[in-house]
């Protein structure tokens, strides 16, 4: 089932090749900071594509699901990386040419290079980007569609800013902060372990952590309202997760 | 550092983060202004505490971004939209307190806190007084999303917030215990809790304002408060099962319609990770640039082919690489500038010249591109000219002059084209000096234009002495221009000229050679400087006076043209080229008489094309003076419809060179595309063959009225148009007069004299005896025809402002398209 073309239309990215030295590193890590390092890439990619964030979600969601089922060493990390992009504005309706993603990609990996040119190198990695689709897509069964949190979390951001006066409201970021946390999270695998409420409501509840802003209190809190089945130590567990990450990034980049 | 939030923060939090963040930050700078401010205060922790210490040190982290005042983007949208409840592009939820159930206390105290003047609240009357009445607040409407039903907040609405709908009666009685209100909140005492209410709309704050106020059914509802009923009813609802019941939570963009509603931007997504704050990114990485990048260098790559082709002769290769070049990137230059090039080659003046220009608005100093843009202008202007369309040309030459200012051959072409303006313009004023003798009985305005006239010959006088150079900068911008006719009548005219046009041209091909000879002779014989502004789109009856003794030369030199640019064809299609080798032979000054030399800059090619293809048609000489008379008319049509084409284009622009480039851009695109679009061979076919026809019933047609003379046919035109022109004089006339501001509101008000006097002018010519009219036009033919531009282009030189002359756009455009059609029929080697 190995895509013939992923190896070989591949020219090493920057970071991947000069980790790994030191001993103390298993395998673990490494695969979880080269998965990092991928998602980095599909999301700067993202931007640069003018992808939304739901789409660059799904990417990085099937990005993640993919190399649960198989393993790292057998397939190029960053071209089913462009891959999953490639698809992810497929399913989310956010079409994207291959052509601006290679070109995208290329840049990535040769820094400030000129465009590639109309040539077999350029044909070669679109070929193996549509290959590698199908790949993933076979990979997946097909379940390529998933339930995000970002639906979430504008719905309870709209209800959160009821609670609280309008002038704090306005005065303090929150809806940035838990939209950049909820983009960051995607760095890592916790869009598989969480359900998207979760996440959702971690990512609001750290924001409004983070500035202090005071919510009513009542019977329950406001995150047991918004999702019934939300505890304490689930949202702590998709903090923690994410505060990794943030510390990941000092490793990884 | 935003220091109420960070400060806001530490409240929360406490005194440990503000030591984690003195750790954190030590090399923050903006940090380091304002900790000794916060220093001060003291912090004790109030959020709970476990596995704080992680989020602490996250905060700390963070801080640089989370506290920095540009990482506040969202700019939430506050306006409430109306149709926001009816359509729901979101989910509505009730409001979240009602599920976490805050304590009575606690709600009022919040709302009291929250609840602003110009909100939108619903109540019902409890109680009404004759000073007015009491509402219970079931909800809020508008501006805030609470749970106030069971709040007991009582509202007064004063009698004299209640709109009064008529005169007799007391607006109280119109409302009844248990009504549903809904209200603007007028005052609020937030130490006595008292609120105010009002039905007066401009008790709302502005963004609210579409609410309706006074009564409201209880289907009209806020959604928020219907479903929080719901959730008081049912204590199994909860917010996720409501939440997926809503309609619009199943909206395929409610992501980015509640993003806009937050304000956070979705292109420049936030990012607490460091490498992705957005000025790690470049704008040339984005995807759309790269792209551009890339097709214009794979663009290249296509015109190198397709410049290789060229110079291998092999044409039409060449021209599909260009096509591809641009269907690549549209607007390459170089692509551009090659297929105007090879188009110039063809003889396709009119796309070569849109080319180019297409070329030279994306890059203004694109050296070939501009030169070769020269040289085509000033061909077609040579093509123009011969075909006796002097304004247009004229324009052409203005046009190559305002690029290259110091192109020889453009120099000299605008030179003798302004000699063979002046010199008509003259013989035009002097039978206008005699037309006004004879308009003056019983015209008031008469004296008038006999003054300014009087005035405009003095004038000259003076500046024949003064100045003898004709400069062509200061003309540019001060030429008036009236259309010779109205707008109406004009065009039907002139489609029933279209018809005829293309075969009385071929007549004028011939003659060509012959008029510009005379047109040198002219110029040599006089020594008048000419005027600095010279627009005399009815020059070309000068021209033809001229032109018929030549007439009959016409068919032997046609012959011999034909031989002569075979050689030119192959020679030309070596020397043009994206190289610059052509460049000496294409500014090599070349003079109007000599023909082999004509042949050798590039664009004779096109030229030599033409007259071969009218090889087929036209080779009798005697047809040639049937129509050269036909001709006549036919350009007294196109005339008309230039000067309305003028008319058209001077009403918005200064600059007359600039806008009259504008005007060809702008229909440049209209006429290439039909030329592309419609396929090459046939239209050329359909040409030739319309063109034969013509010809054919012109000759017969002209057989008859040869009879009777040339002057008779001449006298037609002239009683058409010779009413309008006198109406015209006057007008300009009224014009001059009135006027000496500025030149568009004077061109605009000329303008509308002329029309009415149009009207005038024709009702006239209805009415009067035909007779008298021919007798009396026979004298006064030269001045009648003579159209109002170069009157105006004299009291131009009077040293009144002018109106901004027009441009004549269209004029190039049609005088281009038929130009192009005509003579252009595409050369096949």
């Amino acid at each position: 089932m190995e895509d013939p073309s992923s190896r070989t239309a591949h020219d090493g990215p920057p970071g991947q090749v000069a980790r790994g030295g030191s001993d103390s590193e298993t395998d673990v890590t490494r695969e979880i900071k080269t998965h990092f390092r991928v998602c980095r890439f599909i999301m700067e990619s993202g931007v640069k594509l003018g992808m939304r964030s739901v789409p660059v979600a799904t990417a990085c969601e099937l990005y993640h699901r993919f190399f649960e089922c198989v393993s790292l060493r057998v397939y190029e990390p960053y071209l089913v990386a462009m891959s999953c992009v490639y698809l992810a504005g497929k399913v989310e309706e956010q079409h994207l040419r291959t052509r601006d993603i290679i070109n995208v990609s290329h840049r990535y990996f040769h820094n400030a290079s000129a465009p590639l040119e109309c040539d077999r190198e350029f044909w070669e990695l679109r070929d193996s980007v549509v290959q590698c689709e199908l790949l993933i897509l076979r990979q997946l069964d097909f379940h390529v569609s998933f339930r995000h949190p970002h639906k979430y979390l504008l719905h309870y951001l709209m209800s959160v800013k009821a609670l609280v006066n309008r002038h704090a409201w306005t005065r303090t970021p929150v809806a940035e902060t838990a939209w950049a946390l909820l983009r960051d999270c995607y760095h890592g695998v916790m869009c598989i372990h969480h359900a998207p409420q979760h996440i959702a409501i971690a990512t609001l509840y750290l924001a409004l952590n983070s500035y202090g802003v005071e919510m009513p209190v009542g019977e329950r809190e406001w995150w047991q309202v918004l999702c019934e089945d939300v505890t304490k130590e689930d949202i702590n567990a998709v903090i923690s997760d994410l505060l990794q990450l943030y510390d990941m990034e000092a490793k990884c980049v | 550092m935003d220091r109420d939030l960070l400060r806001q923060c530490l409240t929360h939090h406490g005194e440990s983060l503000f030591n984690t963040l003195q750790c954190e930050q030590t090399e923050n700078p903006d940090f380091q202004a304002v900790a000794s401010d916060l220093a001060k205060a003291t912090y004790e922790r109030r959020g709970a505490g476990e596995g704080c210490s992680l989020v602490e040190q996250f905060i700390a982290r963070k801080a640089d971004i989370l506290f920095c005042p540009t990482w506040r983007t969202a700019v939430p949208r506050e306006d409430e939209l109306e149709d926001e409840e009816a359509t729901e592009p979101y989910a509505i939820m009730p409001p979240a307190e009602l599920f976490m159930e805050v304590p009575f206390e606690e709600r009022r105290a919040m709302l009291y806190r929250d609840l602003e003047r110009g909100d939108a609240v619903v109540g019902r009357i409890n109680n009404i007084r004759e000073y007015g009445f009491f509402l219970t607040l079931l909800c809020a409407a508008g501006g805030l999303r609470r749970d106030i039903e069971d709040l007991e907040l009582s509202a007064l609405c004063h009698i004299k917030e209640i709109p009064s709908t008529g005169s007799h009666d007391d607006p109280l009685s119109y409302y009844q215990i248990g009504d549903l209100i809904r209200g603007g909140v007028k005052d609020l005492d937030r130490y006595q809790e008292k609120i105010t209410v009002s039905l007066l709309p401009a008790s709302l704050c502005p963004r609210l304002a579409h609410i309706k106020l006074g009564v409201v059914a209880r289907e009209e509802l806020p959604k928020h408060y219907s479903r929080g009923l719901r959730v008081a009813n049912d204590t199994r609802e909860t917010y996720e099962r409501i939440l997926r019941g809503c309609h619009g939570y199943h909206n395929p963009s409610v992501v980015e319609y509640l993003l806009g509603r937050a304000g956070v931007s979705d292109d420049r997504p936030p990012s607490l990770m460091r490498g992705l704050q957005s000025k790690h990114f470049h704008e040339e990485d984005f995807a759309t640039v790269i792209r551009k990048k890339q097709s214009a260098s794979w663009a290249l790559k296509c015109v190198r082919s397709g410049v290789d082709h060229f110079k291998h002769g092999r044409h039409v290769e060449a021209m599909n690489e260009y096509n591809k070049a641009l269907e690549i990137d549209t607007n390459n230059v170089e692509a551009l500038v090659a297929r105007g090039a090879l188009y110039a080659n063809k003889g396709g003046m009119m796309k070569a010249i849109s080319d180019f220009e297409l070329g030279l608005e994306t890059c203004p100093d694109h050296r070939n591109a501009k030169k070769y843009l020269c040289q085509t202008l000033v061909e077609r202007g040579k093509q123009l000219q011969e075909q006796e369309k002097f304004v247009t040309a004229e324009g052409l030459y203005r046009r190559a002059l305002s690029l290259d200012d110091s192109y020889p051959e453009a120099q000299a072409a605008l030179r003798r084209i302004t000699d063979t303006i002046q010199k008509s313009i003259r013989l035009r004023e002097e039978a206008t000096a005699k037309e006004t003798e004879k308009a003056k009985s019983g015209k008031t305005s008469a004296q008038k234009l006999r003054k300014i006239l009087k005035d405009e010959k003095r004038m000259k006088k003076k500046r024949k002495r003064s100045s003898s150079s004709s400069s062509s900068s200061s003309s540019s911008s001060e030429r008036p221009s009236l259309s010779p006719t109205s707008t109406t009548s004009s065009r039907r005219r002139s489609k029933k000229r279209r018809r005829k046009r293309g075969g009385s041209e071929r007549g004028s091909q011939r003659r060509r050679r012959r008029s510009s000879k005379r047109s040198e002779e002219e110029e040599e014989e006089e020594e008048y400087p000419a005027p600095p502004n010279t627009s005399a789109s009815f020059l070309y009856r000068q021209g033809f006076l001229g032109s018929g003794a030549g007439r009959g030369e016409g068919g032997e030199e046609g012959g011999e043209e034909e031989e002569e640019v075979v050689v030119d064809d192959r020679r030309i299609s070596q020397l043009y080229s994206l190289s610059a080798a052509s460049e000496d032979e294409g500014s090599e000054p070349r003079g109007g008489d000599g023909e082999g030399r004509r042949g050798r800059s590039f664009s004779s090619h096109g030229k030599g094309g033409r007259r071969r293809s009218r090889r087929g048609s036209s080779s009798e000489s005697s047809a040639a003076r049937e129509q050269g008379k036909a001709r006549r008319r036919s350009g007294e049509g196109r005339r008309r419809s230039r000067g309305r084409s003028r008319e058209e284009g001077r009403s918005s622009e200064e600059g007359r060179g600039r806008s009259r480039e504008e005007g060809r851009r702008r229909s440049r695109g209209r006429s290439s595309e039909e030329g592309r679009s419609r396929g090459r061979s046939r239209e050329e076919g359909r040409r030739r063959s319309r063109g034969r026809s013509s010809e054919e019933g012109r000759s017969s047609e002209e057989g008859r009225s040869s009879e009777e003379g040339r002057g008779r046919s001449r006298e037609e035109g002239r009683r058409r148009s010779r009413g309008r022109s006198r109406e015209e004089g006057r007008s300009s006339e009224e014009g001059r007069g009135r006027s000496r501001e500025e030149g568009r509101s004077r061109g605009r008000s000329r303008e509308d004299g002329r029309r009415r006097s149009t009207d005038e002018g024709r009702r006239r010519r209805k009415a009067s005896p035909s007779s008298v009219e021919s007798q009396r036009s026979r004298k006064s033919t030269v001045a009648a025809e003579r159209p109002p531009a170069c009157r105006r282009s004299s009291s131009g030189s009077l040293g009144q402002p002018a109106p901004p002359l027009a441009p004549p756009r269209r004029t190039s455009l049609d005088g281009g398209r038929l130009g192009h059609s005509q003579g252009h029929i595409p050369y096949i080697p």
